[in-house]
């Protein structure tokens, strides 16, 4: 059996007294898309933090099979876990240059490495090259997320993980957003998607975890799921 | 009636402490932009500034370029030391940003104490950097340490606006500002950013000290009055910007001065506050920021 991109194994997470991630495992499998869904409030975001540890719990992380999970955050980014945060938390004040510039950080001052990198960025986002100058903070919602993914990009990610990429953007750029990460995954990119809008969602994965109230309840192939329906009678779980 | 050449005379003088306040404003912003923290120990870099360049000079025998070149990074270090064992320890605990303000300023009477014990009581000061002058224009003396200030100040500025944009290190502290949780998940070593901003801070603080001791001599307990003047300073120019903070040191400066040669030495004070209160009504978000607001309407 190959050794799992990312495993994680009984990784819980509290905010004060609230246990907002109970004891969760799940994989992802090298060069894998796996999605994973729920309602508001299930603790999806809450995963993503506690397996960066922005948000630390107990529980196992492995990365290639090495035990990551006493890593502090920013030592995640050398080994290539990279997380697009709800919000998209780029630099409002900054350009779009150097936006890219900062996740290309891991490459220290490599300045011939950085524009390569930049460079398969344009080829996947060609706005972002007419925009940068641009304050991040005045582009539109659509361009924000090419830059926010564009910029994890820049980090030579080999797990990306992304929190709600679609959301508060128009159905034909949440789709083209998306269509941009599938073809990131044919390339051979491992990618951990928490996503809302399900059948967006579902279109590009091959293997979904469904999240209820800080629990998994259940694992299993999209295409078993063919409607909200479906979704429905898991979150009731 | 107002002696015109006096009045000159002041705004210079007002223009080289604005500056001087500036720079101590600017060292408030660079903590505050990585952290959030208002290090109310800030007066105290400039104290220690004078000083230890101070004691090196009159008990090492070293001339002021090497002194001053010393004293940098002694105070630096202090500033690291700072972070490391007061600030950071805090913040790793998670306690409120209030407490940590408070433990910052707690510092600062803790190391004026120590400086009292360790130096005595005796205000210091050397000889300006060049000897001679001052420069004399339509009467008004223009001594040869103001240009010290005016070109080091401009220096710093220009030196802080290069860091800050064109570095790796500078540009990850702006990201810390901004955003610490997404800077940290691109790689960038938040806690060592934020001894970054105390060195960096201290060190800023340290040189307006050696900038101003030959006009101004030091004491022990000139942190505090520096510190204030430098924090409204920086309020004024809209906290955050290093232009922002030089602007309101020199509007500053210029105040007292204008309120010396007209009301008096002791309004000094009543003028700094005055300006701060008058500013935070018509601009509260700083002079700079309000500039920026009205140049963006008009696009």
């Amino acid at each position: 059996m190959t050794t799992p991109l990312l495993e994680i194994r009984d990784l819980s997470a509290r905010y004060g007294h609230v246990e907002a991630l109970k004891p969760t495992s799940l994989t992802v499998a090298e060069g894998e898309l796996v999605t994973i869904l729920g309602p508001n409030g299930a603790g999806k975001s809450t995963l993503l933090r506690a397996v960066t540890r922005l948000t630390p719990g107990p529980g196992a992380i492995l990365f290639k099979g090495r035990d990551v999970s006493a890593l502090p955050t920013h030592k995640l980014s050398e080994l290539g876990i990279i997380l697009v945060q709800e919000g998209r938390g780029l630099f409002g004040d900054m350009s779009v240059r150097e936006n890219l510039v900062l996740g290309a950080y891991n490459a220290g001052g490599d300045t011939a490495e950085i524009a390569a990198r930049m460079e398969k960025v344009f080829s996947l986002f060609p706005r972002l090259k007419e925009r940068l100058d641009q304050k991040a903070a005045l582009m539109s919602g659509g361009e924000q997320q090419m830059l926010a993914i564009g910029r994890a990009m820049m980090a030579g990610p080999k797990l990306l993980m992304l929190d709600e990429p679609s959301l508060g953007l128009a159905p034909r750029v949440a789709g083209e957003i998306l269509e941009t990460l599938g073809e990131l995954n044919r390339q051979g990119l491992g990618i951990l998607l928490v996503e809302q809008k399900a059948p967006l969602a579902l279109r590009l994965a091959r293997r979904v975890y469904v999240l209820s109230l800080g629990r998994i309840v259940a694992e299993l192939p999209s295409h078993e799921i063919k409607s909200h329906h479906d979704l429905a009678r898991y979150y009731l779980h | 009636m107002i002696d015109v050449v006096q009045l000159a005379q002041n705004l210079i003088n007002g223009v080289g402490l604005g500056l001087i306040y500036g720079l101590i404003g600017i060292g408030f912003c660079v903590i505050y932009n990585a952290s959030g923290i208002v290090n109310f120990g800030q007066g105290v870099f400039v104290m220690l500034g004078g000083m230890i360049c101070a004691t090196f000079l009159a008990h090492a025998g070293l001339p002021i370029w090497l002194a001053a070149l010393v004293t940098v990074p002694v105070v630096a270090l202090i500033g690291v030391a700072m972070e490391v064992a007061i600030v950071r320890p805090m913040w790793k605990r998670g306690a409120s940003i209030f407490a940590i303000i408070l433990a910052t300023l707690a510092c600062q009477m803790l190391i004026e104490q120590v400086t009292l014990l360790g130096l005595g009581d005796q205000p210091r000061t050397f000889d300006s950097f060049t000897p001679g002058g001052p420069l004399m224009v339509g009467g008004v003396a223009l001594p040869y340490q103001f240009f010290w200030v005016l070109g080091c100040g401009a220096l710093m500025v220009a030196g802080l606006w290069a860091f800050f944009t064109r570095t790796r290190s500078g540009r990850a502290l702006r990201a810390c500002s901004q955003n610490a949780e997404a800077a940290a998940l691109l790689g960038v070593p938040v806690r060592r950013m934020m001894m970054l901003s105390f060195a960096l801070s201290a060190g800023l603080g340290a040189v307006a000290g050696i900038l101003i001791t030959p006009s101004q001599i030091t004491a022990y307990n000139i942190g505090t009055p520096f510190g204030v003047n430098g924090f409204i300073a920086a309020i004024i120019g809209g906290f955050g910007s290093a232009a922002g903070a030089v602007t309101g040191g020199i509007l500053l400066g210029v105040f007292q001065a204008l309120a010396i040669a007209l009301l008096g030495a002791s309004f000094k004070n009543v003028a700094a506050l005055s300006v701060l209160l008058v500013v935070l009504l018509v601009f509260p978000q700083g002079i700079l920021a309000q500039i920026k607001t009205l140049r963006s309407s008009r696009r």
